[in-house]
């Protein structure tokens, strides 16, 4: 009995301790990039169809990723070029985009991957070295409707263990610049 | 510490990271349009070639019309920074270049042609670009060129040259708005050197700047060509330290970068110089010849130089001592080459044209004129078409005088560009009743600034990054150069370049123009430069040299220099400033100053600059007022107080901010704020100087004297909040861990 207060004391620390650690962590897993559901998009984009079962590669429409910092997503121009002759009628997804085309308004999507402010992301780098895609972007080819999903964190400490395993350099400004 | 007060901590720390962690979510930016991107319909130009791409453009006129290049990716402008070809920047921006992406991008862009509801409401309803055309087509057939007037900011080039055509075949009477220091400025180079380009000082080679109250670091007529020089001036040379000493009234952060800076009362420029030129005659310190041109200027001679005008009888109006005086003179001469600039508070009081006169001159008595190190004059434009006529540019009486005709009807037609004359202007000019009587008001203004407000129909210009256009830096950098501004995005609203609906309203009154858009008068004219077989270009034919053009930003050419005259007849006699306001009645006197960032408040629209804090009490997104501490100490005032500022003109309300470097007896209050329109960013907040100084003239000049009116103070008793960075997180001693500690020197 003689304890019994500092040890209620220490308890009552450790629970208040334990409560902000608790909720960084749950933040951390609910709200992390992989936990976040599939976004709502202008046109629900089947890259299933596209790369399944036309076998089209991912820099057939996402043409800079292997030259640029960005994979960049493809003008409506070259959508049209097959979509021209693939009958919209009846097909609501496919008649935005002809819609799109015809009244020359962009498509404005929501971006998928988010990576922390204040970095950089070069694509052309990693794919020169030999990585695939879906090393991030996991298999995206096999994502129908309604759109993608992140499957990789993708957040510092995620990029700095894969830069570590590869050998790759790992200060600051490689990719903070 | 007890135990209760850990628990206490402990909770309070638990409650704040739940509190900071509960902020925000990821992917929950703001703008929202932040997480988007945008699929172009068309593939743009860089994705063919899979990175960004740099533009070459030019910054508008009003900022100094260097060279810039434009980060461009997806069809988007993305980043502004200086041409590194570019003569005189060499690759260096400023602010206001890095915000003109957000001309381009912004919400309250007018995004086609606009009919009023009713003029002055406010109210605008789109219409098509035909029946605007066609509409002010009919009112300049009906008006004549002679019962119209096109009132225009500063011209671009080849604006110019566009304008310069469309007033011979129409008639019509051209009208230039700038900020009235320039107009003095210009007045004295013009009348002084014989030139009609800005000179620039040669600061990277010089060893002295004396400035006479000259922005020249913070907006003055080229800050970032400035800067950067400043930077070699200062650090360019291994063991060789530039010298700089500021003679002016307020510690403004260009007076604070210098080694000594001389509080003067202002308006005193003038006499000081004169002072100076006293020293150097009587201690023979230069020889005595080159006082001819110096006194046939300002209509003096020998004797009444050393009488008149000795350091000690100067001391007692300057607020400057003999010795101090004494000391500006020997620095003059102990270290060559040395150069004197003058400008902004200088030439904005009653005397102004005296004070550039007497203070530029110095450099005559220097010998500094197109020497290494001294006062570089600038050529003339290399083709006459590109020349902006210097009687266009009016001076506040000669508005007076324009407002006045319109009013009576002998003008009945205004069409205005980009000018603001209703906010730029002092309400007693008469700009809005002219506007207001006048039966038909164009705008050719992509924002809806106080100006706009009254007109009846609005043609939006396209932004600076849409346009074509050719410009000649004024001041150049010493030598013939001229940028070339190309489109760098394509046109995101339904506006038309100002060059372009010129041309078509030429050609709707059946007298077309000799281009048929400003992009065919920009290639016509840079073809001309062409012609003149010399330049930084070697081109084998006209598309080449286009190309060669457009990718190197622009043309010039090291071998043509400016050369002047020196005066042989009197420019001005030696004045003494006048201030408005009895000295009983109102004991301090008021000096605006415009803003680094939004200048006089033609930026005040751009956010980026609204948030970019005045360097040295780093306010941002409102007007204060700057006081002394030995004047806040009088009036008991502390910074945040609400007082109330009194002029012979008008009273308003304002938050303090007290400034421990500012000079007892003076009030310092910036431009720039005070809109009632332009957009949400800029109205509603502050108020604007104009309203508050008395509309005293220059006699000589005819400019308006912003810097010549008196004021007092008044305590409300109310506090408001000042936006700013400094002294806004309070410094915390720990009592038991202290974080400096103080050590005795041997331990």
């Amino acid at each position: 009995m003689r304890y019994i207060r500092l040890i209620l004391f220490v308890l009552v620390v450790l629970v208040v301790m334990a409560i902000p650690l608790a909720l960084v962590l749950a933040r951390t897993y609910f709200l992390s990039p992989t936990a976040q559901p599939v976004k709502a998009q202008p046109i629900q984009f089947p890259h299933q169809v596209h790369v399944q079962a036309i076998g089209l590669d991912c820099t057939y429409c996402h043409r800079n990723a292997t030259t640029s910092a960005q994979a960049t997503l493809p003008a409506l121009e070259l959508c049209m070029q097959c979509h021209k002759i693939i009958p919209s009628q009846g097909r609501p997804e496919l008649e935005k985009l002809v819609a799109a085309f015809q009244q020359n308004q962009p498509i404005l999507w929501n971006k998928v991957h988010q990576l922390p402010d204040h970095t950089h992301f070069v694509h052309s780098v990693h794919l020169s070295f030999g990585f695939q895609c879906s090393t991030c972007h996991g298999d995206v080819g096999a994502m129908g409707k309604p759109g993608v999903k992140q499957v990789r964190d993708l957040r510092m400490g995620d990029c700095i263990t894969c830069h570590q395993q590869n050998g790759a350099r790992t200060d600051c400004s490689v990719c903070h610049y | 510490m007890r135990r209760r007060d850990f628990l206490k901590v402990a909770a309070t720390s638990a409650t704040g990271a739940v509190l900071f962690a509960g902020c925000g979510r990821i992917g929950d930016g703001v703008p929202e349009t932040e997480f988007k991107i945008a699929q172009p319909v068309y593939t743009p130009n860089d994705w063919a070639f899979g990175r960004d791409a740099w533009f070459a453009t030019a910054a508008p006129p009003d900022q100094g019309g260097y060279g810039l290049i434009v980060r461009v990716f997806e069809g988007r402008a993305k980043k502004v920074d200086g041409n590194p070809d570019f003569p005189g920047v060499l690759g260096k921006s400023d602010a206001r270049a890095q915000a003109l992406v957000q001309e381009l991008y912004h919400p309250d862009r007018l995004a086609g042609p606009q009919r009023a509801a009713t003029r002055g409401s406010g109210q605008f309803q789109p219409i098509s670009w035909d029946s605007a055309l066609q509409e002010v087509a009919q009112i300049l057939r009906d008006a004549g060129g002679e019962r119209a007037v096109l009132i225009t900011t500063r011209p671009s080039s080849s604006q110019a040259a566009i304008i310069a055509a469309f007033q011979r075949v129409t008639g019509i009477r051209h009208a230039i708005l700038e900020p009235d220091e320039l107009v003095v400025l210009r007045s004295v180079v013009r009348r002084l050197f014989g030139v009609s380009t800005l000179p620039i000082p040669d600061l990277a080679n010089a060893s002295f700047l004396l400035n006479f109250g000259a922005e020249f670091l913070h907006g003055w007529i080229a800050p970032v060509q400035l800067a950067r020089a400043y930077g070699e001036f200062r650090q360019g040379r291994p063991g060789q330290r530039g010298l700089y000493y500021h003679v002016g009234p307020r510690l403004s952060a260009t007076a604070a970068n210098a080694d000594r800076w001389f509080p003067i009362v202002p308006g005193t420029e003038g006499l000081i110089a004169l002072a100076i030129a006293n020293v150097l005659l009587t201690e023979g310190a230069v020889p005595r010849d080159r006082f001819a041109p110096y006194f046939a200027a300002l209509g003096l001679d020998e004797a009444r130089l050393t009488n008149d005008y000795s350091p000690e009888r100067v001391a007692t109006t300057s607020g400057l001592t003999a010795e101090q005086i004494r000391d500006l003179a020997h620095a003059l001469v102990e270290h060559e080459p040395a150069v004197v600039i003058a400008g902004t508070n200088a030439a904005a009081s009653t005397n102004g044209l005296f004070n550039l006169v007497a203070t530029l001159g110095l450099n005559l008595l220097l010998d500094s004129l197109n020497q290494p190190g001294g006062l570089l004059l600038n050529p003339e434009p290399p083709l006459p078409e590109l020349r902006i006529m210097d009687d266009a540019i009016l001076t506040q009486r000669q508005w007076a005088e324009l407002f006045q005709q319109i009013q009576s009807g002998a003008i009945s037609t205004v069409l205005v560009y980009r000018a603001n004359p209703v906010y730029a202007l002092p309400p007693a000019t008469g700009a809005a009743e002219a506007l207001r009587a006048a039966q038909h008001v164009v705008s050719f203004s992509p924002f809806v600034d106080e100006t706009t407000q009254l007109a009846d129909i609005v043609l939006p210009d396209q932004a600076w990054l849409e346009q074509w256009g050719l410009e000649v830096p004024d001041p150049g950098p010493g030598f013939a150069a001229v940028a070339v501004r190309q489109p760098v995005v394509q046109p995101f609203v339904d506006a038309r370049a100002f060059g372009d609906v010129l041309i078509q309203l030429a050609t709707q009154l059946g007298q077309p123009l000799p281009w048929a858009s400003q992009e065919e008068a920009t290639k016509t004219l840079a073809l001309q430069l062409r012609r003149l077989g010399r330049g930084n270009i070697q081109a084998a034919d006209d598309k080449q040299f286009l190309v060669t053009l457009q990718a190197q930003g622009g043309w010039w050419d090291e071998q043509s220099r400016g050369s002047g005259t020196v005066p042989s007849s009197p420019v001005v006699q030696p004045r003494e400033p006048s201030f408005a306001g009895d000295s009983a009645q109102f004991p301090y006197l008021l000096v605006p100053y415009p803003l680094p960032s939004i200048g006089y408040g033609e930026l005040a629209h751009l956010p980026w600059l609204q948030a970019l804090p005045e360097p040295i009490s780093t306010n941002v997104w409102q007007s204060w007022v700057e006081v002394a501490q030995r004047t806040a100490d009088e009036l008991g005032l502390s910074t945040g107080d609400v007082v109330r500022l009194i002029t012979p003109q008008a009273t308003v309300e304002l938050p303090v901010y007290v400034n421990p470097a500012g000079q007892p007896g003076l009030v310092a209050i910036p431009f720039g704020q005070g809109h009632t329109a332009l957009g949400r960013y800029a109205e509603g907040r502050g108020v604007n100087p104009l309203t508050l100084v008395a509309p005293e003239n220059d006699s000589d000049a005819g400019t308006l004297a912003w810097c010549a009116t008196r004021c007092r103070i008044e305590k409300t008793g109310r506090r408001a909040r000042l936006a700013r960075f400094e002294g806004m997180v309070p410094a915390f001693q720990l009592e038991e861990f202290p974080i400096v500690r103080v050590m005795a020197p041997s331990a």
